[in-house]
């Protein structure tokens, strides 16, 4: 080997200090010795925790003056294999890029050309680093480490890609390890999560004998897994305003404690407790951050789980129905609830519900968005499947994802005409319950079928004509109150009281409550209505009704004889009742109809042109 | 069937059964097309048109009516009596119920 080329001293220095855009720098051809090339990470992956990728390769690269870390871009990683960089080559390095990671600069080597491959090294070079916070040991190619649903795209091979520690080597001030949360444990304590607040909860206050707190939590999620994290008192008021949903943080020296199942449906064994010496800090680099992850559930397969099981969905709004108030016999105030019907490809739709704030605040300019919701609550009501946003549910509008895309273009193509499959009867309320003409029972068919007894079927649809009406109690006085049925006592002569309300009114508004026999080809049951029936039957509200009663009697009557002798689609629930010591079943009307002959005489139509009528 | 039956009944049809009736008592559900003085051209639930001979026309103010007649030739009735059944009927749902009534399988249902 013959004269040993000069270096370019001093680029070390001006490659981590000069602005990124001097093309003096980057741009230019620098002459370096690389001290070492060292693989740090790629290649067959043994640690499953870390994917596997590329091969990344460090180098140690000097100008005489100093020596510094640098990377070399995967495009060159040939000339490693080709054994074109050994030990304190000399190379011409052509071009060069700048990374900003975790606020320190990370140099890629993206073009050279060696010229001398001298054996000794030249001058006594001191390190450089690119700043006091510790080494960048183990940078690892961005692969979508995400299993679902992530829309980070893969990594570029080229050295133009940010590369990201994954897993810095031996410990150092500052950052510490990254840990996976799946590897957070209570024998661990010098640790740091880098995680995004999927969720946050309100701040909740509780009184009870041992005395009084306040409480938040938040749900922690990275690519590895999530855990909740929570903080009493005092760090209420440290943390509360710090962590915000949707940004990362830097957390560590929480402690990690069991997870209290009952408060929280994640799948971690842990939680971790905020405490006074808990660290948390915002994460702003905009790579390599955790996005929520979904395991969605067909709507057509929600019938596999069971009751207050947690599940992801997601789906197109078909119709959303108004805010209501439903009252909290606990919490003794009313609290605003709001029903969504979603529907997917299944063809199947479910019942939504949001509750509080995310009720209120409902107010979608598109009448029919993609919604992806995380940890929602299945329910049975009334022996169907309906889903409920609980306090560790979130719901993404339009999310940017695979599944969202699909589902936009499924429904403006096929699915807004569709009509979809509903998991059984739903309650009033404002929701829509199916009638199943289907799933017509003739009344001796419920009555020989025990249906309300345990084990036996709950929900029926009948059709039916009402033979008579027992006209002795046909209403309550009730709360006038919207939302508030309780029956008022009367007091005096105009004051009427709700106790629930705790309001007296001058008249109450009456409700009805009736009790008939209705009769089909089978037989005949008495089934139980409520308002709702009483105003399909007679047509007029129950205060109407009550005057009339009160003022003649005789047309009262002929009101009543009226009545009878219209036919009509009911949906029912049976229940087992025991009232002095007598076990009844009582048939309580869930949904009333009438008739639409041509809906009924085509469906007739229909089935006698099946087999079925052979 | 005696012919004192056959004058009782008046089976339901559409344009197509006519023959099979010549002579006898039908009704006919159908769609006013035209009103004339002494007949007027309607159209049956299987869409093919049938002549009703009428005495007055001055009943017949409904877009659908329903005819009782006895059977001239295959395109015409002479009118007994007239239903009005108001402006909304389901021609194909009326159509299918012919169609099933006079299916064999539903034979003793309808004789």
């Amino acid at each position: 080997m013959s004269e040993i080329p000069q270096l370019t001293g001093g680029i070390c220095k001006k490659l981590l200090t000069a602005p990124t855009d001097d093309p003096d720098v980057f741009e230019s051809e620098h002459t370096v010795q690389f001290l070492s090339v060292k693989q740090v990470s790629g290649g067959p992956s043994t640690d499953p925790s870390k994917p596997s990728g590329p091969e990344r390769f460090r180098i140690i690269m000097s100008d005489g003056v100093n020596f510094m870390q640098a990377m070399l871009a995967t495009q060159l990683n040939s000339m490693v294999f080709e054994e074109k960089l050994p030990k304190n080559a000399i190379a011409v390095v052509e071009k060069i890029t700048c990374n900003i990671v975790q606020g320190r600069r990370l140099i890629i080597l993206l073009a050279l050309r060696v010229i001398a491959q001298p054996t000794e090294k030249i001058g006594s070079p001191t390190q450089l680093e690119a700043d006091t916070a510790g080494t960048i040991a183990t940078p690892t190619a961005d692969q979508t480490a995400t299993p679902s649903n992530s829309f980070t795209p893969q990594a570029p091979q080229e050295g133009t890609s940010v590369q990201r520690p994954q897993r810095p080597g031996p410990s150092n001030s500052g950052r510490g390890n990254i840990y996976p949360i799946e590897g957070l444990s209570p024998y661990q304590n010098n640790w740091t999560i880098k995680a995004r607040v999927t969720q946050k909860s309100e701040v909740k206050t509780w009184s009870n004998p041992r005395g009084e707190g306040k409480l938040f939590n938040v749900t922690l999620m990275d690519d590895s897994g999530e855990i909740r994290a929570t903080a009493f008192n005092a760090t209420v008021d440290d943390f509360y305003a710090k962590l915000e949903e949707g940004k990362v943080y830097y957390i560590s020296k929480a402690r990690v404690n069991l997870a209290k199942k009952k408060f929280s449906n994640l799948n971690n064994d842990y939680e971790l407790g905020l405490e006074r010496a808990t660290q948390i800090e915002e994460c702003l680099e905009t790579t390599n951050v955790p996005t929520i992850k979904y395991n969605f559930m067909a709507l057509d397969r929600l019938q596999e789980l069971v009751k207050d099981s947690v599940c992801d969905v997601i789906g197109i709004v078909k119709d959303v129905h108004d805010l209501t108030q439903v009252n909290s016999a606990k919490m003794n105030k009313q609290i605003p609830k709001r029903d969504m019907t979603l529907v997917d490809k299944s063809g199947f739709s479910v019942r939504m519900t949001l509750w509080g704030k995310q009720a209120e605040q409902y107010n979608e300019a598109d009448a029919n968005p993609v919604i992806a919701f995380k940890g929602v609550k299945v329910g049975d009501y009334q022996g169907g499947r309906t889903l409920s946003m609980v306090s560790s549910s979130t719901m993404q509008i339009n999310p940017d994802i695979d599944e969202c895309f699909a589902l936009r273009g499924w429904y403006d193509s096929s699915g807004v005409d569709q009509t979809f499959q509903a998991h059984s009867s739903t309650s009033g309320g404002g929701s829509t319950i199916a009638f199943n003409r289907s799933e017509l029972r003739g009344l001796d068919e419920v009555k020989q079928g025990e249906y309300g007894m345990p084990g036996k079927p709950e929900v029926f649809s009948a059709r039916g004509t009402v033979m008579h009406i027992k006209s002795d109690n046909i209403s309550y006085p009730a709360c006038p109150n919207d939302g508030c049925s309780k029956k008022v006592e009367e007091l005096g002569d105009k004051n009427w009281r709700c106790e629930k309300c705790n309001q007296s009114f001058e008249a109450p508004r009456h409700r009805y409550i009736m009790s008939m026999a209705v009769a089909d080809y089978s037989g005949q049951a008495w089934l139980q209505g409520f308002n709702d029936v009483g105003e399909a039957i007679f047509g007029k509200p129950a205060n109407d009704l009550v005057t009339i009663k009160n003022e003649n009697n005789n047309e009262f009557m002929a009101i009543m004889e009226r009545s009878c002798g219209q036919t009509f689609n009911f949906s029912c629930r049976a229940k087992q009742d025991t009232w002095k010591d007598n076990n009844r079943i009582r048939y309580g009307i869930s949904r009333i109809t009438p008739l639409n002959y041509k809906e009924e005489a085509a469906a007739l139509r229909d089935l006698l042109f099946t087999q079925w009528a052979n | 069937m005696s012919d004192d039956q056959d004058r009782q009944l008046s089976p339901r049809v559409n344009s197509a059964q006519l023959a099979n009736y010549l002579g006898k008592n039908v009704r006919l559900a159908c769609k006013v097309l035209n009103i004339d003085v002494t007949q007027i051209v309607v159209e049956a639930s299987d869409g093919g048109q049938v002549n009703v001979q009428i005495q007055s026309h001055s009943e017949i103010d409904d877009t659908y009516i329903e005819v009782v007649g006895k059977v001239q030739t295959p395109d015409t009735i002479r009118a007994l009596a007239c239903i009005g059944m108001g402006s909304d009927l389901d021609m194909k749902l009326v159509n299918d119920t012919i169609i099933l009534t006079h299916d064999p399988r539903f034979k003793t249902m309808f004789s």
